[in-house]
């Protein structure tokens, strides 16, 4: 890595406001070998291994020789201080919070006109044909919860909502988990118009509850930023939390959520909601009474762990996504021969703008290059995690390819999932500096805007 | 307490950075190691799950079929295979005519009317570019191509909804009288191989006719 990454303000950016997904994936794998401080620190573990190196320097400086042992005694302390004590990645967390809410929604605003076709009284995917088909694989939805038209109005307007308050990060915890609800109701009632964007908004949607998303860039990161007095007298806080046990309760007492699942491992949803409810009322009693107790010490860290775990299977889950893509293209023969992406560009479905797809499939070079350099950006992505530079070059041909996607084939909303989905590996100083340009251009923007209404 | 709690707010307590280690009394450090067990447990047998869900067929999906299935399915399953292995390398399109009193009207272009609403479009809706698609797609993975029996035990809803698809779109009458009866065809035409291409295959359209399917004014229950 250039010393100009590490020396200059960047690093410190990185290393002390977390390490970020690059640092977590590349990162863990290493923390179970001891620590080289005799080498220069890798860029991409710096951040993460800030603690784990601090600890160990004193020790490998008084004694040049050091026990096999003892190294890795240290290293496992260490580890176990930076899970349990450090909220890895919160830049990129807050990345994926914002990002598929704004995916979810922009889908939703986009759908209003066709909403009671698509989910609710007027679809020809009818609420009977649904629980028949959710009878057989008991996905989660509310809206089969009545036939009543206003019911389905409501939570589509409940989902608009849920997606502008988890983008404004305010009460984000309770938010997310209605996100969740939200995005897993319209999506299970019908299963059968979504495609790749909606999966991968589904699947985000239920990890973003395990993480702690709402530490920056939120109105909940504001509120604690005014000062640690107002933490104590949340009245908004608990009146929601009090009116969400009420609801839940309500569906409870009504049979619609089950304490116990239908298949292995037999986990219902009314333990998971219920878990949550009680986690969000104890982390409130300890902080309000008992702020500098051991409980809330250990509920901060348990939280914190989880967090960690929950940020791996998001950033897993991506390159996830990547790999099945890229290694099943390898059997393919059109992806041998360097033709396949002339394929989609003719299909009329995916073909928006005839003549710009045309214009694209005249040249056998460029779909050659595009068509290799697909699988090859795509089965090569998960190794070049270990190498920050490359990482971000491949991300950013990534985002460049989906917003290709986006114009050529007309997936404009799972083009912005996929480009969202690939910023949990983007460094921690390349989302600040997004951030700064976006509120800049909001700040721009507000001056004229403001003339107008006056 | 329902908001994003306090990560990051330094008051030190989980020790924040390279901050010394907080001293852990020995049950605190009994439920730390323990969540943390079972944490790192959890997450690895999901992830492990969700490999073998999108990993070709194997040995170890063989043995463990019941765990992986039931952790993935019905929430966090997954296709990944964007264009993959092949990417698909023709247009279905999917026609409807409907019987009357008056007799048998004319074929309508379903497929036909999504494209026209998807040309030009910046953000084509998912009504034009998925539904039918999809109901299609589901159709035929459920139904045998050569005389259309049902091979799935969801076969039936297919049919049920590709029905109501059309009656949506024709509506309940065709020149004033009432539909009693409707019929669909998919064409097949192959893309055309690139320019460049030393391949050449037909490009001609081919049909496949399904059956007459009675229509009732139970079908048209919710449609506008």
């Amino acid at each position: 890595m250039s010393q100009s990454e590490t020396g200059g303000g960047a690093d410190g950016l990185v290393a002390g406001a977390g390490a970020g997904a690059d640092g977590l994936v590349a990162g863990i794998p290493r923390q179970a070998a001891p620590p080289k401080v005799d080498q220069p620190v890798d860029q991409p573990v710096a951040g993460l291994v800030a603690g784990p190196v601090a600890l160990a320097r004193p020790v490998l400086g008084a004694v040049p020789v050091v026990r096999l042992a003892d190294r890795i005694e240290a290293a496992v302390a260490g580890g176990f201080h930076t899970f349990t004590g450090r909220v890895l990645g919160p830049y990129q967390a807050a990345t994926v919070r914002i990002g598929f809410a704004l995916v979810f929604t922009l889908q939703l605003l986009r759908e209003w006109p066709h909403r009671r076709v698509l989910y609710g009284d007027r679809s020809p995917w009818g609420l009977d044909l649904a629980r028949q088909l959710l009878a057989g694989n008991h996905a989660f939805t509310v809206l089969v919860w009545s036939d009543s038209r206003w019911w389905f109005e409501a939570v589509y307007l409940f989902a608009v909502l849920a997606g502008i308050l988890l983008m404004l990060g305010w009460r984000t915890r309770a938010t997310s988990v209605l996100f969740m609800v939200a995005v897993l109701s319209l999506q299970n009632r019908s299963v059968l118009i979504g495609d790749g964007g909606d999966n991968i908004v589904h699947l985000m949607a239920i990890y973003l509850v395990f993480t702690r998303c709402g530490a920056v860039w939120s109105l909940d990161a504001r509120r604690r930023g005014r000062g640690p007095g107002r933490v104590g007298h949340d009245v908004a806080g608990v009146l929601l939390w009090a009116a969400l046990g009420g609801l839940l309760a309500a569906a409870q007492l009504a049979g619609r959520v089950d304490w116990l699942g239908a298949t292995w491992p037999y986990l219902g949803w009314g333990v998971v909601f219920w878990t949550l409810w009680a986690v969000a009322g104890a982390w409130y009693a300890v902080n309000r009474w008992w702020p500098q107790s051991e409980p809330r010490a250990v509920l901060d860290a348990l939280a914190t762990m989880l967090h960690n775990c929950a940020l791996l299977v998001i950033a897993v889950q991506v390159v996830l996504v990547y790999s099945t893509a890229g290694w099943y293209k390898v059997q393919g023969s059109r992806w041998q021969d360097g033709t396949a992406l002339y394929y989609p560009m003719h299909l009329d479905y995916f073909a928006p703008w005839p003549w710009l797809s045309g214009v694209l499939g005249t040249s056998a070079v460029l779909v050659f290059l595009l068509s290799y350099g697909t699988v090859l950006v795509q089965v090569a992505f998960p190794f070049t995690l270990m190498n920050r530079r490359l990482k971000n070059v491949l991300l950013a041909v990534m985002m460049l390819e989906h917003l290709g996607i986006a114009v050529v084939l007309g997936l404009p909303i799972f083009s912005l999932a996929m480009i969202t989905a690939d910023a949990v590996f983007l460094p921690t100083a390349a989302l600040v500096w997004f951030a700064g340009r976006v509120r800049r251009t909001a700040r721009w923007g507000r001056a004229p805007m403001l003339r107008l209404l006056r | 307490m329902t908001d994003g709690d306090g990560a990051g707010t330094g008051d030190g307590t989980g020790g924040g950075g390279g901050s010394a280690p907080r001293v852990w009394s020995r049950p605190a450090l009994a439920v730390l190691v323990a969540g943390a067990v079972g944490l790192v447990t959890c997450t690895a047998g999901f992830l492990g799950a969700l490999f073998l869900h999108v990993a070709p067929p194997n040995t170890l999906y063989q043995r463990y079929q019941k765990q992986v299935d039931g952790v993935v399915y019905p929430e966090f399953e997954q296709n990944w295979k964007l264009f993959a292995p092949d990417p698909l390398q023709q247009n279905v399109t999917v026609d409807a005519r409907v019987r009357t009193a008056a007799g048998t009207g004319g074929w309508i272009g379903l497929t036909a009317q999504d494209i026209a609403a998807i040309r030009g479009n910046p953000i084509p809706s998912h009504l034009d570019q998925n539904l039918l698609r999809r109901a299609w797609d589901f159709y035929d993975s459920t139904h045998s191509n050569q005389d259309d029996s049902a091979t799935a035990p969801n076969g039936g809803l297919a049919q049920e909804y590709l029905k109501r698809i059309a009656l949506q779109r024709i509506g309940r009458a065709a020149g004033g009288d009432p539909v009693t009866a409707i019929q669909f065809r998919s064409g097949t035409r192959e893309v055309a191989p690139p320019p460049w291409s030393r391949e050449s295959w037909s490009t001609q359209i081919q049909y496949r006719e399904l059956g007459w399917w009675p229509v009732t004014d139970q079908d048209y229950r919710g449609l506008r």
